[in-house]
This record gives C-alpha cells, sequence and structure tokens, in this order.
C-alpha cells in the first residue's frame, strides 16, 4: 500500500469513525444520566436528515440556518419522546426498553418511509464537493468538514461538561442520583436536557452523513455501528466513545482495503463479539458501571 | 368441575378441531395456519429464553435462517429426505446457539442485546455474501417434502404432517418448563446470585436456554421453508426478529399459551389489516410499543384481570385470602 493510498484511507477512515463517533455520543450521553440505553437512536439520524431535507424543500432558509433550527427541532423531539415513552420505562426491566426504545425506533422509521418511501434524495450542501487534489492524494471536502464538524462538537462538549452548571449537574446526575437531588439538581430536567442533546446530536450526524449517503430511510442502521463503537470505548465513557468510533472507521476502511469490502462488516460486529467476550466494559470504561 | 376431568373433556374436543376443521379451510387459509404452526415454533423457543431464562435475543431469526438454509441445502443439494434434513437443521442451528452462548453466558441485558444483534447482523452478511451456496439476496427455492413416496404438494397434507411436530414441540416446552431444568430458567430470571446460592450454575442453565431456542428457531426455519416453498433473506433480518420478540410480548412473556396465542393472533392480524397494507409495519411497532407500556402481561395476562374484575362485584364468593392460608396482614 502505497503512502498516498494510505493517507486518503486514513482520511475516509476518520471521517465515517466521526460520524460513528457522533452517534455513539448521542447514545451515551443519555445513557450515563438516565441508564436508558436507547436502541432506536438510529433513527433519530435519520429524523435529523429528513427534517434537514423537508426544511431545504419547504423553506428558502440558507443551509446554515437549516442547520441549527434541525438541531432544534430534533432536541425538541427528543424531550418529547422522553417525557411521552422513556419516563415510564426508567425503572422497567432492560427487556422492556430495549424492545420498547426498539419499536420506537421502528415507528419513527415507518413513518418516515409511508411519507417519502424508499426514495433517495440528497441534500445540497454551500461547498464545492470536488475533491482537491495534493499531488496524487485526492481529499473530498464533504469528508473534512465532517472531521471538522465533529472536531469542533467534541471540543465544546467537553466546555460544556467541565464548565458549565447544566453539564456538571449531568455529571452529577450519572454519578449518583440521590446526591444529585439532594444537591438541588432537578433530576427529571437533567433526564430531558440529556435526551434533548442526544438527539440533536444524532440529527447532527445525520445532516453531516447525508452527503455522503444520501437520504434514505435506512440511514438508521448506522446505529449499529455507534453501538460497536460505544462497546470498544466503554459504554459509560464519553471520550471512549470519541476515540471507539474513530478506531472503529479506521478498522473497517484499512481492513476493506486490505481483505475486500465482502467482510467489512462482518470485521465490525466480529470486534464487537470478541470486545464483549474480552473486556466487556472497553477502552475506558469501569468495570463497576451495572445495573442491578 | 375438578381439574382432572375438565382435562378428560379438553384434550379430545382441542384434538378433534385440529384434525377434523382443516378440511373445511380454503387454500389460502390453509396457507395461514400453517404459517401460524411454524409462527407457534418460533414463538415458543424464544419464549422459553427471554421469557423463562431472561435472556434477551434479537437473533431469534438467524437461527431460523441458519435451519432453513441447512435442512434446504440438505435435501435439494445432497438429496436427504427432509425427515432427516429437518432435524438435522435444528441440531445445526443449535449448535450455533451454543456458539453464541459462549460470550452471551458472561452478558445480560443490554450488552446481551448488543451481542446477538451483532450475531444477527454477522449471519445476514453471511448470507449475502455467499450466494454460490445460499442464492445471496435473490433467495432459495425450497422443494415441497415427500412422505412414504407421496409428495405433499397440497397445503392440506403439509399440515397433517406438520402438525403433529409441532403439537409435539408444544408439549416438550410445556414438559420442560415443569421440569427441573425450566425451575432454573425462572432462577436465573429472578436472580443469578440467589441461583448460583441453590446450587444453580448460571453458565449452564444459559447454555441449555440457547440451546433450546436455537434448536426450536432451527426447526421452525425447516417447516417455513417447506410450507413457503422459497428462502427470502430479507425474512430473517431484524424485522422479523421483533416480529418473534412481538409474539411473545402480545401474548404474554414466560407462558405456553401466551406463545401460543401470541403467533396465532399475530398470524391472523395482518390479514384482517389487509386493507391498511403500508401501515401494517407502523401498526406492529405500535402494538409492541403498546403492549409493553400498558399491557406488560400480554394477552394471556387478561385472563387473570377479568375474573379479578368478576370477583370483586361479588359473583365469585369465596373465602379471604388469609383463610386460604395466604398471608397474614
Amino acid at each position: 500500500m502505497s503512502a498516498d493510498i494510505a493517507l486518503q484511507l486514513l482520511f475516509s477512515g476518520l471521517s465515517v469513525g466521526s460520524v460513528y463517533a457522533l452517534v455513539a455520543l448521542a447514545l451515551v450521553i443519555p445513557f450515563k444520566a438516565s441508564g436508558v440505553l436507547n436502541f432506536g437512536q438510529g433513527e433519530m439520524v435519520t429524523l435529523g436528515a429528513y427534517i434537514a431535507l423537508a426544511l431545504s424543500l419547504t423553506t428558502p432558509l440558507p443551509y446554515y440556518a437549516i442547520v441549527p433550527l434541525t438541531l432544534a427541532l430534533a432536541a425538541l423531539v427528543g424531550v418529547a419522546f422522553e417525557r411521552l415513552f422513556i419516563r415510564p420505562l426508567v425503572r422497567a426491566p432492560e427487556f422492556t426498553i430495549v424492545i420498547g426504545t426498539f419499536a420506537l425506533g421502528l415507528m419513527v422509521k415507518f413513518a418516515i418511509r409511508l411519507y417519502w418511501q424508499d426514495n433517495v434524495y440528497s441534500l445540497s450542501v454551500p461547498f464545492s464537493t470536488n475533491p482537491w487534489i495534493f499531488g496524487d492524494v485526492r481529499i473530498n471536502p464533504v469528508f473534512v468538514s465532517i472531521i471538522a464538524c465533529a472536531v469542533a462538537l467534541v471540543a465544546a462538549l467537553a466546555f460544556f461538561f467541565q464548565r458549565t452548571r447544566a453539564g456538571k449537574a449531568m455529571r452529577a446526575v450519572s454519578q449518583n442520583q440521590e446526591a444529585a437531588r439532594l444537591m438541588g439538581i432537578s433530576v427529571e430536567r437533567v433526564f430531558s436536557s440529556t435526551w434533548a442533546l442526544g438527539t440533536a446530536i444524532a440529527a447532527l450526524a445525520g445532516i453531516l452523513f447525508a452527503p455522503v449517503t444520501g437520504i434514505h430511510p435506512e440511514i438508521g442502521n448506522l446505529i449499529l455501528k455507534a453501538f460497536v463503537a460505544a462497546v470498544i470505548g466503554g459504554f459509560d465513557s464519553l471520550p471512549g466513545a470519541v476515540v471507539g468510533g474513530l478506531l472503529l472507521g479506521l478498522i473497517e476502511t484499512f481492513s476493506g482495503a486490505i481483505v475486500g469490502s465482502t467482510f467489512k462488516n462482518v470485521i465490525a460486529f466480529a470486534v464487537l463479539i470478541l470486545v464483549l467476550l474480552v473486556r466487556p466494559y472497553g477502552i475506558f470504561g469501569s468495570a463497576g458501571a451495572r445495573r442491578v | 368441575m375438578p381439574a382432572d376431568r375438565a382435562r378428560w373433556f379438553w384434550w379430545p374436543a382441542i384434538a378433534a378441531v385440529l384434525l377434523l376443521t382443516p378440511p373445511l379451510l380454503g387454500t389460502y387459509q390453509l396457507y395461514l395456519v400453517n404459517i401460524a404452526l411454524v409462527n407457534i415454533v418460533l414463538a415458543i423457543g424464544l419464549n422459553l429464553l427471554t421469557g423463562n431464562a431472561g435472556q434477551i435475543s434479537l437473533c431469534n431469526s438467524s437461527f431460523m435462517a441458519i435451519g432453513a438454509y441447512a435442512c434446504t441445502l440438505l435435501s435439494t443439494k445432497l438429496g436427504l429426505s427432509f425427515w432427516l434434513a429437518l432435524p438435522v437443521g435444528g441440531i445445526v442451528a443449535m449448535s450455533f446457539g451454543c456458539v453464541l452462548a459462549l460470550p452471551a453466558m458472561r452478558l445480560s441485558g443490554f450488552y446481551l442485546a448488543l451481542a446477538t444483534l451483532g450475531f444477527l447482523e454477522i449471519t445476514q452478511t453471511m448470507i449475502e455474501e455467499f450466494p454460490g451456496i445460499t442464492g445471496g439476496i435473490r433467495g432459495m427455492i425450497a422443494s415441497r417434502p415427500t412422505l412414504f413416496g407421496w409428495k405433499l404438494g397440497s397445503d392440506l397434507a403439509l399440515y397433517y404432517a406438520f402438525m403433529p411436530i409441532v403439537a409435539c414441540l408444544v408439549l416438550v416446552a410445556r414438559n420442560l418448563i415443569r421440569s427441573p431444568v425450566g425451575r432454573a430458567f425462572d432462577a436465573i430470571r429472578n436472580s443469578v446470585p440467589a441461583a448460583q446460592s441453590l446450587g444453580i450454575s448460571p453458565v449452564r442453565t444459559k447454555l441449555i436456554a440457547f440451546a433450546i431456542a436455537a434448536l426450536y428457531a432451527g426447526l421452525a426455519g425447516g417447516l417455513g421453508a417447506a410450507v413457503v416453498g422459497f428462502i427470502d433473506p430479507v425474512e430473517y433480518g431484524t424485522g422479523a426478529s421483533l416480529r418473534h420478540v412481538t409474539f411473545i410480548v402480545v401474548g404474554g412473556i414466560g407462558s405456553i399459551s401466551g406463545s401460543l396465542v401470541g403467533a396465532i393472533v399475530l398470524t391472523v392480524l395482518p390479514e384482517l389489516l389487509r386493507g391498511l397494507k403500508e401501515y401494517s409495519d407502523f401498526v406492529y411497532a405500535a402494538l409492541l410499543l403498546a403492549f409493553l407500556l400498558l399491557l406488560p402481561k400480554g394477552l394471556v395476562g387478561l385472563g387473570p384481570m377479568a375474573a379479578r374484575l368478576w370477583s370483586r362485584e361479588g359473583r365469585v364468593s369465596g373465602p379471604p385470602l388469609e383463610a386460604r392460608g395466604g398471608p397474614a396482614p
């Protein structure tokens, strides 16, 4: 493998990995606070892409206005879902949570499919998608935009969780709900805001990924890769989700180039089962994180 | 009426209905009945694993796929008799169930759900990537079985051949629940540490549960391929697994009658909803969510609930709970 091909693979691996990392963050943030793992979060990615599509078709707004509007709408959807469906499930057995969130996601997906059918739409981006050419290396600006957005988001999240009251409240709730309540933190409000945050991040992943895959109802299948990423990183660690996503993107891209694309998907899930078998709490997770 | 005399009445009545009514049904209705038989086997296997042993499985359809492909390939490519290929297919699926149990034994809850989801994706990819063996995404034609030289061409003949098999599988599951193995399932579902303190090995029990669920799903795969006459890999994806979960949630978790009710109702329901064909997937998912949130005991949970309402109105007079030896206040 020559150096320029490796560099090109590095870029596409990092960009796919960034999307995995974002969706993994969208899973882990609500999970840490409320202990509910949303198996339907992939459909929030799809929903984000479709909200952006609907806004771009029905309003004359520019792309840079559509993106924040989509994120705000997605956050509202997240809050609504949390209030209506998730809060009654927080104390339910894990089976109920898994199947309930799965069913919720499927309902969103089928509703989208009823209206938009299985057509593939594209969302126009406000910059040229012609590759930048440096010598023998061709770099797709879409990939660069994905990586840049992911880096900016991770930095913003780090600031949010370290420095702001709301972020500190979320961390407090994930550490100990009782103690957080005694400190005057409204645990319910934190649940709502983590779901808003998670859904908005998922929607951002959908918008960023749309130029790569097009918009169709199956975008949400991305969630499977995000699960793998979150498991690699350890389910209760935000840096773990980012590292796991990037790692998975790179593993997939390079192994796809070496052994052929046939087994690309198998490798991701083989990694999943292997990690679960050997180190179920991932690279950064703590072994003690267990619901009893 | 005493319970045993009631049983004397019910068994011949059920047998008579099962044996005598099918010739009165039309071809399409018989086809649906056969599909219901397959779904019953699927629901019972999954219910033993999820309802009784308490292990989440999102890959029931993978074992069904393994059984279907193994059974069909053995009988069409190697010329094995269907009646030999069917159990062999089930055993192949069971061995895969034991392989999956290796990681699954150490996991529970969300992590187990993820591992089974991973297994599902791996089998789906394998089916698609080996079109030389599996026919890939285009599927594969499954031939109809023959019995004593006769080809079971009609759905009626297939019904009479398959119904006794399904009845046996139902009875085996019913007896299993009442055996020490079934009690061990209940124990590890309720509390693994408590089960261990009673000398029950959670590892062994989970292995048995996964093996039995995979065996049932594998057999259902072979039966289903023969009923439909075609293997379509799309029928073994995540959607299918969720459908199997819906059978047991709607019917009733952890009970044989729940599996029966759920499988039958959800085989017939899509036919009743035919007018809203395009909404049927949505209705299915909504039904699953509604039952989980509002009626977690499923349709069979309605029976005792209705009985309680009935007795609260004073029509059934019995001694209060304490007088019957219940817990004193």
